[in-house]
């Protein structure tokens, strides 16, 4: 049977193509159907989890009914009682598969896990958002079908972006009118050709052609200084473009599906090369991830350690938490020494550029401000992210471990 | 509304007509002409796009270049290595070299499949690995790894209705890669059974061969590696001005004792410490060949598919048998005798139908500096065979007179003990 990498290929795009097409004409003339809109997202989530990846598929069903156990569950209980302990236990039983997932790869050699499946993260991160959306009392209409549409929603399911339940819903139940879909249509086309010259021109070059030649130079000029060397350096830029061209690509596929499916699937990059400091990256660099990990992870650890008063100074609060949130990103992308040391590296920066801010903003008469100024903080930043992906790629396990 | 619409989906609609009006044209687009340097690189790049590809092999092949049909060998390049010496020496052929670690005779039949004209009354090379007789025959995934949609629709353009056709239709669609295409698995469904294609088939058949070709023409000759070059440049340098047999024999013995010695097999120092080192400590390579054979295989038909395709087009074949590096092969015991046999048996399948030009060095795995590795030639072996490849290339042959067996393509054959040979012959 056919099986497909989410817009891996021409064929997929031309079953996208027709297949959205009486979508876009009923969004036109001011209709929605769900029964077609459902029938298309079984039919690609099939595509990408049928055939010989069917373990997946099986492993996504359950997946996906045991979480709709959970935030039903809780929210029919939020309706009349608040415990904290449940709540906690909630989320811990929400996040176990993802946590199995993850973990399993390091304590088996590498083996991946049974109950994996593409995109069992993001669908966790959505998950988590409405159970804790619920206990705050924001999300009261918890709705079984929404949640599935939102969970299962095919355009981001592999690799989001992370969309948030009530502005899904938002979208879900309405209907643009005619001008405002115009406009959407226009976008959506606009970024998935943008998205072809991102994923299929840029990251190939930079990914298939430039870095295994990169690669294999850096391997054979080891035994310097920490092995490091000029190629090292070179696949350091390499990796770092590859990694832009090939996510932002993809992300602009999923939004721009998801604009004409009449979905304002949040933007995932918004040029994160011109940030003029790591806190600005973030805002800029997977947005909807490192927006998730502020709301749900920063900003409660943060109200929980002022409630309880462990620290004295708000400033300590605050670094302790970016080092914290920082490290659970780190483990996330997997439990290996050089994404943990990803995350503490940026978990760090986030704090010397707090702490950088500040004094600026002390001694502001003696700091010079000024174009030179800019250029160079952006210059600093940019080069300060590739050499964090640099231990992102995995490459210095390769140079420093490998025989 | 329709204005707005036309706007956003109008460059969409035409760019998706041009693309497809240019990939699928007959027409060429000006993209003929290959240069001289790019045409040395793909020579000896031994890279998978060329050998898949068409245009630049077809280019080549129709300037004085000679394909040299093989496997992982082409990558052993020394200073006798048949490119290098061509060049250094001026000689008036120069060896493409196609094939790469994996290919065998099945994937050489579909190579052979679009660079027909070029074979037709020419002169080939042809390295026979014993190595590829092995009971499984071709590995599925490498077969896969080489294999080329655009060869198989060109054949299936122009294949004949007889048993070598069925017999490569029903061969091919035991491999996993045919199943790439479903229509083209449709066609070889037909030409296995003896029937022709349909209207519908030919037409898509046609579309899309044009579509590869195509995209072979635009595509192929982007990031051609170019390191195979340089090596062949740098190990000319090494060698003498003018060409001399016994001065180079004596140069590759020495380069030889230079390279090796770290190991008692006489393989070559970077290969036995990149491959074999760890191995050889634990001792686990002892006697692993022990009851290897490359007596029953289906290679000897796929093997049949070439000396086929030769003998349809007259191409004049040199056929060269390696040996096996012999304290290598005492090591491992892999049995003499069945080498042995395995001569016999592929010396029988060639001359038997006409193919007489062999160079059959199965019986050198003994001297020194012979083999760079366990089963590759190197200096001196190199050097061998260059002795006979040179004049076979630079001087007139009779024209051979090839008379071909459909009884090769039989199980029998395939599984035929070599000391059942002769009564073999006579039954036949």
């Amino acid at each position: 049977m056919l099986t497909f990498e989410p817009y891996g290929n021409p064929t997929y795009f031309a079953l996208l193509g027709v297949a959205l097409l009486p979508l876009m004409i009923g969004l036109l003339y001011g209709k929605r159907s769900r029964l077609y809109e459902t029938l298309v997202s079984i039919f690609f989530l099939v595509l990408t989890f049928g055939g010989s990846k069917w373990t997946q598929g099986v492993a996504l069903i359950i997946y996906i009914l045991y979480e709709v156990v959970l935030t039903w569950g809780y929210a029919v209980y939020r309706r009349n009682h608040n415990s904290g302990p449940l709540f906690y236990l909630m989320v811990i039983l929400a996040i176990a598969p993802l946590t199995i997932v993850k973990v399993t790869p390091a304590v088996e050699n590498g083996q991946s896990s049974l109950i994996g499946f593409l995109g069992v993260s993001y669908l966790t991160f959505r998950a988590v958002q409405t159970m804790m959306e619920t206990r705050d009392g924001t999300l009261k209409n918890y709705n079984i079908m929404t949640f599935l549409q939102f969970m299962l929603f095919f355009p981001t399911i592999s690799s989001g972006p992370i969309d948030r339940y009530r502005r899904f819903e938002a979208d879900y139940r309405s209907v643009p009118d005619r001008d405002k879909y115009l406009g959407m249509l226009q976008k959506g086309i606009r970024y998935l050709f943008v998205g072809f010259l991102y994923k299929f021109i840029l990251a190939y070059y930079f990914g298939t052609i430039l870095m295994p030649k990169l690669q294999l130079m850096a391997m054979h000029s080891r035994g310097g200084f920490l092995d490091i060397s000029w190629p090292l350096i070179g696949y350091m830029y390499c990796y770092s473009a590859d990694l832009f061209f090939d996510f932002a690509g993809y992300s602009l596929f999923a939004v721009g599906t998801s604009y004409i499916m009449g979905i304002a699937t949040p933007m995932n990059f918004n040029q994160p090369w011109r940030s003029p400091n790591i806190k600005d990256f973030w805002n800029r660099w997977h947005i909807t991830l490192s927006f998730w990990f502020r709301d749900f992870i920063y900003m409660r650890l943060v109200f929980w350690f002022m409630k309880h008063k462990i620290f004295k100074k708000p400033t300590t609060t605050a670094n302790v938490t970016y080092i914290i949130n920082m490290l659970i990103m780190g483990f996330w992308h997997g439990v290996t020494w050089y994404y943990i040391t990803y995350g503490l590296f940026h978990g760090v920066a986030l704090v010397v550029n707090d702490t950088w801010l500040r004094y600026k903003k002390k001694h502001r008469q003696s700091i010079p401000h000024n174009k030179f100024t800019q250029i160079f903080a952006i210059f600093l930043t940019a080069n300060l992210v590739c050499f964090s992906f640099l231990i992102f790629s995995g490459i210095l396990d390769k140079i420093w471990f490998l025989k | 509304m329709a204005k707005r619409l036309l706007r956003i989906f109008g460059p969409l609609i035409l760019a998706a007509i041009l693309v497809f009006a240019v990939l699928a044209s007959p027409v060429t687009f000006g993209f003929k002409h290959i240069s001289t340097t790019r045409e040395r690189q793909a020579a000896v790049s031994l890279s998978p796009n060329v050998l898949r590809g068409k245009h630049i092999k077809e280019a080549a092949l129709s300037d004085g270049y000679v394909p040299f049909f093989g496997s992982s060998e082409w990558s052993r390049i020394d200073p006798m290595h048949p490119s290098v010496l061509a060049q250094k020496y001026h000689r008036d052929y120069r060896p493409f070299l196609l094939g790469a670690r994996g290919t065998q005779s099945l994937t050489q039949f579909f190579v052979m499949q679009n660079i027909q004209g070029e074979l037709r009354n020419k002169k080939a090379v042809f390295f026979v690995s014993p190595q590829w007789f092995v009971k499984g025959g071709t590995r599925k995934d490498a077969f896969g790894f080489y294999y080329s949609q655009l060869q198989t629709a060109e054949w299936l353009t122009h294949y004949r209705h007889d048993a070598i056709d069925q017999y490569a239709a029903k061969r091919l669609m035991q491999m996993p890669a045919a199943k790439s295409d479903h229509f083209i698995y449709a066609a070889l469904q037909r030409v296995a059974a003896g029937k022709s294609l349909t209207d519908d088939q030919r037409f898509y058949l046609q579309t899309r061969k044009n579509m590869l070709t195509q995209e072979d023409q635009f595509f192929s000759g982007i990031n051609l590696p170019s390191q195979n070059l340089s090596r062949v440049n740098r190990q000319a340098k090494k060698l003498p001005t003018q060409y001399s047999y016994s001065a180079l024999d004596r140069l590759g013995g020495q380069l030889g004792k230079q390279a090796t010695g770290n190991n008692p097999f006489q393989i070559s120092d970077k290969f036995y410490n990149h491959g074999l080192k760890q191995e050889i400590k634990t001792g686990s390579l002892k006697g692993f060949q022990k009851n290897l054979s490359y007596l029953q295989s289906p290679e000897y038909s796929d093997f049949q598919l070439c000396l086929d395709q030769f003998a349809r087009l007259h191409t004049d074949v040199l056929f060269i048998i390696p040996p096996i590096n012999q304290r290598w092969q005492k090591y491992t015991g892999l049995s003499a005798t069945m080498l042995k046999q395995f001569d016999q048996k592929i010396h029988y399948q060639l001359q038997s139908q006409g193919f007489n030009n062999i160079v059959d060095l199965s019986d050198k795995g003994n001297v020194p500096y012979f083999m760079t590795d366990t089963i590759h030639p190197g200096w001196r072996g190199w050097l061998a065979i260059d002795k006979r490849v040179d004049p076979f290339l630079t001087k007139k042959q009779a024209q051979p007179r090839y008379h071909t067996s459909d009884k090769f393509y039989e199980k029998q054959w395939q599984q035929l003990e070599p000391s059942q040979l002769s009564q073999y012959e006579n039954n036949k």
